[in-house]
Parts: C-alpha cells; sequence; structure tokens
C-alpha cells in the first residue's frame, strides 16, 4: 500500500484536513487521534490489507511514515 | 435469543454497575444475593490486595443459596488504573466469574482471562469498538449510551444497542438510561439480552454513598445530569452543583486541564464517603429523575425485570 493509499484512509476514517496528512505527522499531536478514531483507523486499514492486525500494533506508531511502513512490511 | 441470566446463571438479566468508589464488596455481595451479577468497581481500588480483600468479602457475604443459587460476583476493570496489571492476576486467583472493562482496550488481558475460563464483557460507547473487542474474543459487550452516569460516549442507548446488535454476533447488554420496567423492556425490544444497571442502584439502602448524595439523587430532576468536561475531551455525566457549575464556566473560558483538575481532584470521594453535594461529584446518569424512594436492592431488581 503506497503512501496516497494509507493518507486515503486516514483522511477518511479521521475526517482530518489532507494537507495535514504529511509523512511525519504525528497521529497523536497533529491527526488528534483518540482512542475511538484508533480503532476506527485500525479496522479500516485491516479491510484493505485484507488481513487482521494484531491488536495494539497501531497505538505503537507514531507518523504517518511509520504507519505507511508498517503496511509495507 | 437467551438471555443473560440464561448465559451467565443470575436470577435476572442484570448487571450491577461497577461504579468506582461505590461499587465495594459488600454491595456487589447485595446486588447478587439479590438475583443480579454483583460488581466490584476497581476505579477507586489502589492495590491488589485491597482487590482481593473485596473480593473474598463479596463471596462470604454472598455464599451460596439453600435452593442451591449461586450468586455471580465479578469485576470491573477500570482499565487506566495503573494496578490493572495485578488486578487482572488477583481476578484470575480468585476466579471471578467475569470481568466487565471500561476505560481502554482489554485486548492484551484477553488470552489470560479466556485460559482462565473468566467471560469478559468490555463497556462500549460505539458500534466499532464492539466490532472491534469481539474480534480479540469478548465474550459480550456492555452497550452504554450517554443517558448514563459518570464516563460518557457519544451515542445514546436508543441509537446504540441496536445498531452494536446489528453489527456483532455476541450478546449486548443495554447501559444508560435503564431505572424501571419500561426501560428494561425497551432494552430488549431494542435487541439486548439484559441490562447493566448503575444510577437506580444508588436509591438503595445498600448502597454505600453517604445518605446526602442518596438525597440529592432523589430530589434531582433528570436535567440536573449534565456533562462536564466535553471540551477537554473526557465528558462525565453527574449532577449539578456549585462544582459542576463553575467547571463549566471555567471550561468555556478556556482554562487548561491543570487548572480544571483543581475542581475534580478527589470529588468523586468527597461526595461518596463525605456526603459534600456541594463540591463534590455525584456522579449519576439521566434516570435521577425517576429516583423517588430508597427502596432495598431485590425490590428494585423485581420491580424493573418483571415481564
Amino acid at each position: 500500500m503506497d503512501f496516497e493509499a494509507v493518507k486515503e484512509i486516514i483522511v477518511d476514517t479521521l475526517a482530518c484536513d489532507e494537507e495535514k496528512v504529511t509523512a511525519d505527522a504525528r497521529f497523536i499531536e497533529d491527526l488528534e487521534v483518540d482512542s475511538l478514531s484508533l480503532v476506527e483507523l485500525h479496522m479500516a486499514l485491516e479491510d484493505s490489507l485484507g488481513h487482521s492486525i494484531p491488536d495494539g500494533e497501531i497505538g505503537k506508531l507514531q507518523t504517518v511514515q511509520e504507519l505507511v511502513d508498517y503496511c509495507n512490511k | 435469543m437467551k438471555l443473560l441470566n440464561e448465559i451467565l446463571g443470575t436470577r435476572y438479566p442484570v448487571i450491577q454497575g461497577g461504579m468506582a468508589n461505590i461499587a465495594t464488596g459488600r454491595f456487589a455481595a447485595a446486588c447478587a444475593n439479590a438475583g443480579a451479577v454483583g460488581l466490584i468497581g476497581t476505579g477507586g481500588i489502589r492495590t491488589a490486595e485491597e482487590l482481593r480483600n473485596e473480593i473474598r468479602t463479596a463471596r462470604e457475604l454472598a455464599p451460596e443459596k439453600e435452593d442451591g443459587y449461586k450468586p455471580v460476583i465479578g469485576v470491573n476493570l477500570m482499565l487506566m488504573n495503573p494496578a490493572t496489571d495485578d488486578f487482572v492476576k488477583v481476578c484470575i486467583e480468585e476466579k471471578v466469574s467475569v470481568v466487565t472493562t471500561g476505560a481502554g482496550n482489554p485486548g492484551k488481558y484477553m488470552a489470560d482471562f479466556k485460559a482462565a475460563g473468566i467471560k469478559v464483557i468490555p463497556v462500549i460507547g460505539a458500534p466499532i469498538l464492539a466490532q472491534h473487542v469481539e474480534k480479540l474474543g469478548a465474550d459480550a459487550v456492555i452497550a452504554e449510551g450517554c443517558e448514563s452516569g459518570g464516563h460518557v460516549g457519544e451515542m445514546t442507548t436508543m441509537a446504540l444497542v441496536p445498531q452494536t446488535v446489528d453489527s456483532v454476533d455476541i450478546p449486548v447488554i443495554a447501559a444508560g438510561g435503564v431505572a424501571d420496567n419500561r426501560q428494561f423492556k425497551a432494552a430488549l425490544a431494542l435487541g439486548a439480552c439484559g441490562v447493566q444497571i448503575g444510577t437506580a442502584l444508588l436509591a438503595s439502602p445498600e448502597c454505600p454513598i453517604h445518605e446526602n448524595y442518596k438525597e440529592a439523587l432523589l430530589k434531582a430532576k433528570g436535567s440536573d445530569a449534565i456533562v462536564t468536561g466535553r471540551i477537554g475531551g473526557t465528558p462525565v455525566r453527574v449532577l449539578k452543583n456549585q462544582m459542576t457549575v463553575q467547571y463549566l464556566k471555567q471550561e468555556k473560558a478556556g482554562a487548561d486541564k491543570m487548572e480544571l483538575e483543581k475542581y475534580t481532584l478527589g470529588s468523586l470521594r468527597r461526595a461518596v464517603f463525605e456526603g459534600d453535594v456541594k463540591t463534590g461529584s455525584l456522579m449519576s446518569g439521566q434516570v435521577c429523575g425517576q429516583l423517588h424512594d430508597i427502596r432495598p436492592v431485590a425490590e428494585i431488581l423485581e420491580d424493573i425485570t418483571q415481564m
């Protein structure tokens, strides 16, 4: 999954400003992710990737780039 | 559909809410003896030994009945409590029947609970969270609408329960806004298999809160149960009093967290133990407007659950 695909999911689930979703944007500080939106993001990513993500993994990631890297591992 | 009492072996399809500082072992035993699931709330408990004592007290006060009925005791884990890892160990060692969880994700404890045969029932405030915990192995969920007291989400019970029922295959228990038989039947009509009751049980002689707190509940109108902390992201439903009005004023004026904490620090304990109804946090759901008498837990449960 490339950066743009991950960005689309983030914008869609967090309803945040597209311009804010840069590679080094931080989830909590810049994108204001809370516990509910974190689960929404987790489940949306699982749908896109077509496989399940272990619980708690997404919450460990700090930036958008880290998430992109995680999705392509 | 199986009702909650058939799933958990209680007399009634009711879980007593695991209210912090209120749901002691003694109170849990009273509710369990009366036929509900009696919960011990870890919200105000500091150490593992304290929790173990509460569980043992509950067990002692709620022994097996002559007719063979076994009162069901559980624990509500407030996951933000820093001692939660230790509390989980105690729940397993003491072999409690059921654990409900709030304020976080119970995922990391799920395997241990399963291995110990403990049923795990997370409290959720949105259908997507129910889907998430179902995948993690939850046995059921408590869908708690924002009519409830204490920490609340965005959705109402009326909207949350049917949407949760439609999005998961595990049983759904309704919470928030249930204090009489009409609301109990409504919850079942929405697809719930039972209810969790908090506020209605506060107005009982068995409930350990201060008499002033009980009086304030009986006096309160439904519209007095207001929400503080919406702006800061930690919404809590409490009765309107000097402290909450001041808090809301400061919150609107843009006060920061530290400033606001001055009002809330220790305020639940002030309400529960000292009966300070002016500056304490009198947590209450919107059903406070329906409470008119102090009645025994057994009578409250029997009335609510008439079929």
